[in-house]
């Protein structure tokens, strides 16, 4: 069986398994893990696309992924908006944000461009706490549900479930063709980047502004999922969880930080050790995964696989095909 | 008025030092460390311990201070620096760095607890000693010791010209036979000891709290780029303005917009003078 | 009839680094379809030259034309825009992805998939990528590359990352290629390779600029050939010729 096969195969199992989840998942917990799962990836797939391929570090989209759930909560909690017209603002306000974030920020250098967004968080904890009559302070507020079908936990799910699918298919589409090797080209040689004429900064500001808007929508799901949100749920922290999120499943796949969420979403909970140590955990992780496989666990598993079964590389000469080049240099379309 | 002056510059001094500490830093490996706020968060925390548990003389906490921060600043080095370095990839340092500053932080929050603890008072002193109180003129003492002992370091010691050869140019350095690995850590256990005397120096200004690792990072780097990478006046008068910043915004509009302040004013600088107030231009290589 | 061929020109330009003067009063001007050889001694500016024409540095005094078209303050982008493409001395690649990924890079300028339209996959962003991948295809196994196609970039030899990059350039559909000491580093066959890959890129119109160090290389190869000497030019013309030079050879005895 090929790797094609085999690929496709798992997705298909893959699929399976994530449709019928409410069924064979053991309780509403774990249901309830699962949909947080995708809520995270929902923001992680978009920041995979700023941190995984253009290679900019930004750990401070948990700033957006609040001020995504303070818009819902206001929007459809307080002032009894349609929750799914106010999903759409969160995601646009999310945009918005990435947009004001970006546009000064993302010119500077890699430390600097990582404590602005670091900034940033800390800014708009700063703001959520200070506009108490809007944001209930230290208080916070509640997250409202969705209308029927998906005020329960099993079609909340769905929602979510359907959601994420639709990013991780938009995210995909855009990795596997020019703009994915634009963005690549960015993080691991913007000098041939803009020899070949991408337009880096644009390029960046693209990507970080479609994670915004990922993470606004995230925010108003996960506002909705946990039933109520405070400034303490939007800690530093949890930016640097989706980050080690993407970092240990592997810079440029798709499929590489999903494996990562799901792990280190569900690991704490499984593992109730780890789960006091918590965040240094995390940071252990990406210690661990940085001096040994800075490329990702998905790597580990390519480098495991060749001792094991080593590919000889045939060395053959470079041999020029004249005609074939003139045909194809004869191409002006 | 002057008490928002002096708390300002105090507050600032302490910024001003992580500011320094990231120059240290960065002439040797070119490198700006997520852990610099850390080493004086250490440095508090330890203090606290050693004088307010173990019940200590403050020489002891200083001392102990010294040595935390250090080996920390050992152990950024070892841990996340050298074998990072190796390598092509330009960013990995901060990825590595970013870890190691996670786990002290959270480490130290399970240890000594996620509530900010008082730090002791070092000379005896009464509490209403207004202007004159030491948690001022400690930081604000401690910083301008810092900047003239390091002038003094560069510029009449033989490590501190190594410093500087390395920082100029690391490859010539090497080449003349300087062994920049040992230069590199030398200069990652200095600031380290650096950061921690800093940090328990402010320790009556900032408590002993855990949390405080990421937010002095932040607010260090600040004032190191207002005043200019690699200048040291410059990271006095960064720190200097970003605490009288701080100040002034909480005794006019209250304490809770400081770091949008804070950032406003970095942005406004990195906008007009991108390099900093002293800072050098870079030039671009391809 | 057809209209006389925008040449890329540099004229008159000079270069200073702060103090330091790397080119003086340089010209050169590069033909579509022909190969311009550009030697000189370490330091004297043949890089700089390169770069100044290819974007990275701005003059400071002269023009860069081409054809009517100042660049001399365009950004990289604009002259990758216009047909100028060029290769580095250490070459710059992606290294996990594979040679076919990274030779379809050079095609970006052409794309005219926007960000949303990729994202949602329209048939038009399908089909022109498809197209990209097949000309990128062709252009590589015409280099000589089609044995490595999906080879990931990091595992490809010194020679085979050298004539990757070049197929990238190609993948632009430059009108010019500024190639930066490709023979560096290749054995003999491979470099007669190389003459054979610029002989075809000459006769296809493309105008080939060749920086080296390898003078006999260069000067069998060219059509005309410049030569450089602590930022100025000594001698230009017919690749014969300045062969034959005296100053030339007493530059690179001397030197």
């Amino acid at each position: 069986m090929n790797s094609q096969t085999t690929k496709t195969l798992s997705l298909l199992v893959g699929a399976i398994l994530i449709a019928a989840l409410p069924f064979w998942a053991g309780d509403q917990y774990q249901l309830h893990l699962a949909a947080l799962i995708a809520v995270y990836w929902i923001l992680i797939a978009g920041l995979n696309l700023v941190v995984g391929f253009t290679g900019q570090l930004s750990i401070g989209h948990v700033g957006l992924l609040s001020i995504g759930s303070y818009t819902f909560a206001i929007l459809a909690g307080k002032m009894g908006i349609d929750p799914t017209l106010s999903v759409f603002v969160s995601g646009l306000l999310g945009g918005l944000c990435g947009l004001a974030l970006g546009l000064p920020s993302l010119r500077l250098p890699g430390f600097y461009f990582a404590m602005a967004t670091m900034a940033f968080s800390m800014i708009v904890n700063e703001i959520v706490l200070a506009q108490v009559d809007l944001t209930g302070g230290g208080i916070g507020l509640p997250g409202p549900m969705f209308p029927k079908p998906f005020d329960s936990p099993i079609g909340f799910y769905y929602l979510v479930t359907a959601i994420a699918l639709f990013v991780t298919w938009l995210t995909w589409n855009i990795a596997r063709r020019m703009w994915g090797r634009a963005f690549i080209s960015i993080r691991d040689n913007p000098v041939a980047a803009q020899a070949v004429g991408v337009p880096v900064f644009k390029a960046k500001l693209l990507a970080f502004v479609f994670s915004g808007i990922t993470a606004g929508v995230s925010g108003a799901l996960f506002a909705s999922l946990q039933s109520y949100i405070t400034p303490d749920t939007f800690v530093f922290e949890l930016s640097m969880f989706f980050f080690v999120c993407i970092i240990i499943g592997g810079r440029g796949s798709i499929i590489g930080p999903f494996l990562g969420t799901v792990v280190l979403t569900a690991l704490p909970e499984l593992v109730s050790p780890l789960a006091k140590l918590g965040n240094f955990f995390y940071g252990l992780l990406l210690l661990v995964v940085v001096l040994v496989v800075p490329e990702g666990i998905g790597r580990m598993f390519e480098i495991i696989s060749e001792r094991l079964r080593p590919r000889t590389v045939h060395r053959e000469p470079i041999t020029p095909d004249l005609n074939r080049l003139a045909k194809a240099l004869k191409v002006r379309e | 008025m002057l008490t928002v002056i002096v708390t300002g510059l105090a507050i600032g001094m302490l910024y001003a030092s992580i500011a320094l500490v990231y120059n240290v830093m960065f002439s040797t490996s070119k490198v700006l460390s997520v852990t610099t706020g850390h080493l004086s968060m250490v440095g508090g925390v330890f203090g606290a311990y050693i004088i307010s548990v173990l019940h200590m003389h403050w020489l002891w906490g200083l001392l102990g201070a010294v040595l935390a921060g250090a080996t920390f600043g050992w152990l950024t080095d070892v841990l996340a620096i050298r074998r990072v370095l190796a390598r092509s990839d330009e960013h990995l340092w901060l990825l590595s760095t970013l870890a190691l500053a996670t786990m002290v932080q959270q480490g130290v929050g399970l240890w000594w607890g996620t509530e900010p603890k008082p730090f002791p008072r070092l000379i005896t002193q009464e509490f209403g000693a207004g202007l004159m109180d030491q948690k001022f003129w400690l930081p604000i003492g401690m910083a301008i010791v810092m900047t003239i002992g390091l002038e003094f370091f560069y510029r009449k010691t033989m490590y501190g010209k190594v410093f500087i050869a390395m920082s100029e140019d690391a490859f010539a350095a090497r080449a003349r036979g300087v062994s920049t690995d040992k230069i590199r850590l030398l200069s990652y256990v200095l600031s380290g000891a650096l950061g921690g005397l800093a940090g328990f120096a402010a320790g009556q200004l900032t408590f002993a709290f855990f949390a405080l690792g990421h937010t002095l990072t932040l607010l260090g780097f600040i004032a190191l780029a207002v005043g200019g990478l690699g200048s040291n006046i410059g990271a006095l008068i960064g720190g200097a303005a970003l605490g009288l910043l701080n100040s002034f915004a909480s005794y006019y509009f209250g304490g809770e917009y400081q770091q949008t302040i804070a950032v406003g004013l970095l942005m406004v600088v990195l906008l007009i003078k991108p390099e900093g107030l002293l800072g050098a231009k870079n030039v671009r290589p391809v | 009839m057809s209209v006389m061929p925008a040449e890329l020109q540099a004229i008159n330009i000079s270069k200073q680094f702060g103090g330091l003067s790397a080119l003086d009063q340089v010209s050169l001007s590069l033909r579509p379809g022909e190969v311009h050889g550009l030697i000189g001694p370490n330091g004297s500016g043949k890089t700089t030259l390169l770069n100044l024409l290819s974007g990275y540095y701005q003059p400071t005094s002269g023009a860069i034309k081409l054809g009517d078209e100042d660049l001399s303050l365009a950004s990289v982008q604009r002259r990758a825009a216009v047909g100028v493409a060029r290769t580095f001395q250490k070459p710059r690649l992606l290294p996990m992805l594979s040679v076919l990924e990274n030779a379809t890079l050079g095609a970006w300028s052409h794309s005219e998939s926007g960000f949303v339209a990729s994202a949602v996959s329209l048939p038009s962003v399908a089909r022109e990528d498809k197209k990209f991948l097949d000309q990128t295809t062709e252009l590589l196994h015409g280099v000589g590359l089609g044995h490595v196609i999906h080879r990931r970039a990091n595992l490809l030899d010194h020679a085979e990352q050298r004539f990757l990059e070049i197929a990238r350039g190609l993948a632009m559909r430059p009108s010019f290629i500024l190639l930066d000491e490709p023979a560096g580093g290749l054995t003999t066959q491979e470099i007669d390779h190389l003459s054979q890959v610029i002989h075809t890129l000459r006769s296809s119109g493309i105008g080939v600029l060749l920086v080296e160090h390898h003078t006999d290389f260069v000067f069998r190869i060219s059509d005309r050939v410049t030569t450089l000497n602590v930022g100025k030019m000594i001698k230009h013309g017919a690749s014969d010729e300045v062969r034959t030079d005296p100053e030339v050879i007493r530059v690179y005895l001397g030197a």
